[in-house]
């Protein structure tokens, strides 16, 4: 007998030390060999955009455009989406901006033309060398950004006045010189929320602009003294929906334009929540005269992996990365192999509040599948749709219950029902437009049936409050498993290391051989445990 | 400081107490799983050869009428059956008491259950298929056990009037660990059973007296239904009781055991077996049971 106890215990612990040492090899070979940082995989943060636009017209063509992003060194855009209704859409390049532009011949009523994209920036911040002198004979094409435009009055004499006011007859090095004209515009100046177009003599005069104002006047300074400047329009990102844009000026030094924003005092830098949507002189949005036309900027802010995390983890090896050009091949979704990847550190929550915490669940594993299936439900609609599901199969179950049938066939008949409610979901949410809910398909079938026998069972033999109780936890536990499984960090962790599935067979192994009393267990013998003095 | 010195020991305290309550980790880890090898939680699970191999060693048990596995023996049973106007219908392998019809009359080709439900032939006949097809096992094909009616010995059946009560005795190792009363209330439908209503009381193994008494986690010292005194009250045959269950700890090939046990009017009889018995008797007797099963741990390694 004690022989046994100890060749088991030995055995577990070569077991133990196996799996430890093979995830902490892997681990350490990965930061020290291959490169590998944690900091990459902190999430960051991105943001969905949504230009919505609203027009009604009267039997009229009508043609919308505006402009839309381009990923650049500061930001990324992606999974961009379009829903146009009864409109065709067309995008040119224009130079360095992309134009859209939405068109439909004899448009009457109101309409919705939605496009959206996510945007994921960088925080950039440029330094400037001192004593650059101001370059004199610039090429060509760089000329073009030191002439005169309309609203940026390059040769006024009051802006060579101002100039001269500013730096008296020496000509100053360029850091000095953008240093100075910066300055000037973010202290002397007053900040206007208008939203009319302001021209740079008339700012000059007031000291007072809104954005465009400012900038024009940057543009005209700094233009006059030699440097090549432009404007650049684009979103100031926030939660929420908004109509303003924002305007800030771009000055070409030593091959590289460098963000200037006197509104926000950024001294050559750019922030993480601006977002570059056209550059020059230009109106955001152009349409046909004869429409009544509104637009909003719809802006959710989501997590996501950092810009770079997906192109480093393809160039390193060992990584479920590289799992996915296999999965790919064969044509399984990458999204599946994350789902899979997660569900052990569901299962990982799910013992947790079982054997720590001591709270009763439907089945072991079923709130990390539940969890699972709520990525793509929303994790409350999820909830919703397993509660529903769940009670409307023990009734049904209750009811076959008078009837006295045999366990297979009954079990056969809940997982139709459990079938149909599903389909009578998807059908109703799709109805009710609430999308999400639709996907409720995804759930595991035959798992809620078993469940739903359980809900029944345990109602029959312990009361409902019981089943309620244990529903209740269940509900919760979900949300922990959920909460743990969509968290990004994990789901990078995971991907970059996932050796450490190997660390979570440990985990599961210590708390395996765990004797502690349970949390509840507290509870359950408070009377014994809180008496004081025994 | 002083508050939190204070509150600082009542912490280590409780830890102190914890460390005599078995939890269920500790129960499934230390005891459970060394002391029952699966394979033989059939002995538990299965209360036919539960019976059968109590019965070879000539431990008391209800005596079985009929064991019915097969539809064809319900063809023979109905004439036999109505020689008896008294008896239990069980499933061999049912949990929680469900499928259990409990006959205690018969009269014009009726019979009637304790609860005065009547049945006839055909009635019964569907029980039992009902059993046989495993309704009452999850799904397993069962046998049907129909024994003996246990009549309670009388000073018993004024501490349960509403029914049958058992006593609860855990044995680990052959040696008798804990034990308590289960006693049947009205709120509990007849059933002894602690999460549904009924009472637990504490008895001393020593003395056989008991000590302590619960219902829905309150302690009381009556009877809430009869107002009967329930505490200091000595448990008849205790010495016999005692004996009875280390028999059945040496027959039956699982060394943590929790030993059902009702007090006929012949002497204690052995109702059934349990593999896997709860912890809720701590709280019954107001005393943790770790150190008591470490005690005995401690004797059989010497």
């Amino acid at each position: 007998m004690f022989k046994q106890i100890n060749k088991s215990s030995t055995l577990y612990k070569i077991t133990l030390s196996i799996l430890l040492f093979t995830t902490f090899f892997l681990i350490s070979y990965k930061i020290y060999f291959l490169n590998y940082q944690f900091l990459d995989l902190i999430p960051s943060i991105g943001y969905d955009v949504e230009v919505n636009i609203q027009v009604s017209g009267h039997e009229d063509d009508i043609s919308i455009s505006t402009y839309l992003p381009s990923s650049t060194d500061h930001q990324s855009i992606l999974d961009e989406r379009s829903s146009s209704g009864i409109f065709t859409t067309q995008i040119e390049i224009d130079g360095l901006n992309r134009i859209l532009t939405w068109k439909a011949k004899a448009v009457s009523g109101t309409h919705i033309v939605k496009y959206n994209y996510f945007v994921q920036a960088e925080h950039i911040v440029y330094t400037i060398d001192e004593n650059l002198p101001i370059v004199k004979n610039l090429p060509p094409y760089l000329q073009n950004f030191l002439k005169e435009e309309e609203g940026i009055q390059v040769n006024d004499p009051l802006i060579a006045q101002t100039l001269f006011e500013l730096f008296g007859d020496k000509q100053p090095d360029t850091l000095k010189a953008l240093k100075t004209i910066h300055d000037y515009l973010q202290n002397e100046f007053q900040n206007r929320n208008f939203s009319g177009f302001t021209d740079a003599l008339t700012a000059l005069k007031l000291k007072e602009a809104s954005c465009n104002g400012k900038s024009r006047l940057f543009l005209a300074l700094t233009r006059k003294i030699g440097l090549p400047s432009r404007l650049v329009g684009g979103l100031i990102l926030k939660q929420g929906s908004k109509k303003t844009s924002h305007q800030w000026a771009e000055v070409y030094v030593r091959g590289h334009w460098i963000p200037f924003d006197t509104i926000n005092n950024y001294f050559g830098e750019v922030p993480k929540n601006y977002v570059r949507l056209y550059y020059g002189d230009k109106v955001l949005f152009k349409h046909s005269t004869n429409v009544n036309f509104k637009y909003l900027f719809n802006i959710t802010k989501k997590l996501v992996p950092q810009n770079n995390f997906k192109e480093k983890m393809y160039s390193s090896p060992l990584n479920a990365f590289n799992m996915y050009k296999v999965f790919e091949s064969i044509g399984i979704s990458q999204n599946l192999l994350k789902i899979i990847l997660m569900i052990p550190l569901g299962a990982l929550v799910v013992v947790i509040f079982r054997n720590v915490i001591g709270v009763e669940t439907f089945g072991t594993f079923l709130p990390a599948l539940i969890a699972t299936a709520a990525r793509e439900t929303g994790v409350w609609w999820g909830l919703a749709g397993f509660l529903f599901i769940i009670i409307l199969s023990a009734m049904v179950r209750k009811f076959l219950d008078y009837l006295q049938l045999l366990h297979s066939p009954k079990m056969a008949i809940m997982l139709t029902v459990v079938v149909i409610s599903m389909l009578l979901m998807t059908v109703i949410s799709v109805q009710l437009s609430l999308f999400d809910l639709a996907h409720i398909s995804l759930f595991p079938i035959a798992i809620l049936a078993i469940t739903a026998e359980r809900f029944a069972i345990i109602h029959e033999e312990q009361g409902l409050m019981k089943a309620l109780r244990i529903s209740f936890f269940t509900a919760i536990v979900i949300l922990a498993a959920y909460a743990v499984m969509s968290a990004l960090f994990m789901q990078s962790l995971i991907i970059a290391f996932p050796e450490l599935l190997l660390f979570l067979i440990v985990l599961n192994l210590w708390l395996g051989k765990w004797v502690g009393m349970r949390l509840s267990e507290f509870i359950r013998f408070r009377k014994l445990i809180f008496k004081g003095d025994s | 400081m002083s508050l939190l010195k204070k509150y600082y020991a009542t912490y280590v305290q409780s830890m102190q107490n914890a460390k005599s309550v078995l939890g269920m980790n500790r129960r499934n880890l230390d005891y459970v799983y060394p002391s029952n090898p699966r394979k033989y939680f059939e002995y538990a699970n299965d209360k036919v050869l539960t019976k059968t191999t109590l019965e070879s060693e000539g431990l008391s048990i209800p005596k079985s009428y009929f064991i019915i596995g097969y539809f064809y023996e319900l063809k023979e049973l109905e004439s036999s059956l109505k020689n008896y106007s008294s008896f239990v219908i069980k499933p061999s392998c049912g949990s929680g008491g469900n499928g259990i019809i409990v006959i205690s009359n018969f009269k014009d080709n009726v019979w009637i259950s304790v609860s005065g439900k009547e049945y006839t032939f055909t009635d019964i006949k569907k029980h039992i298929s009902d059993i046989i097809f495993g309704v009452f096992s999850f799904g397993i094909d069962d046998r049907a056990i129909i024994e003996e009616r246990i009549i309670q010995d009388a000073y018993i059946s004024k501490l349960s009037p509403h029914g049958l009560a058992d006593i609860r005795m855990i044995n680990y190792q052959g040696t008798n660990a804990k034990a308590m009363l289960r006693i049947a209330t009205k709120a509990s439908d007849g059933k002894a059973n602690l999460h549904q209503g009924g009472i637990g009381v504490a008895i001393d193994i020593q003395s056989g007296h008991t000590f302590s008494a619960q219902i829905d986690r309150e302690n009381i010292s009556l009877h809430p239904d009869t107002g009967v005194k329930l505490l200091d009250v000595q448990i008849p045959n205790w010495e016999e009781l005692l004996h009875l269950c280390e028999n059945v700890s040496k027959i039956i090939p699982l060394s943590y055991l929790g030993i059902d046990i009702a007090l006929s009017d012949k002497g204690p009889i052995v109702l059934e077996v349990n593999a896997r018995p709860g912890i809720e008797i701590q709280n019954i007797s107001n005393t943790g049971m770790l150190e008591v099963l470490t005690d005995i741990n401690l004797r059989s390694s010497i």
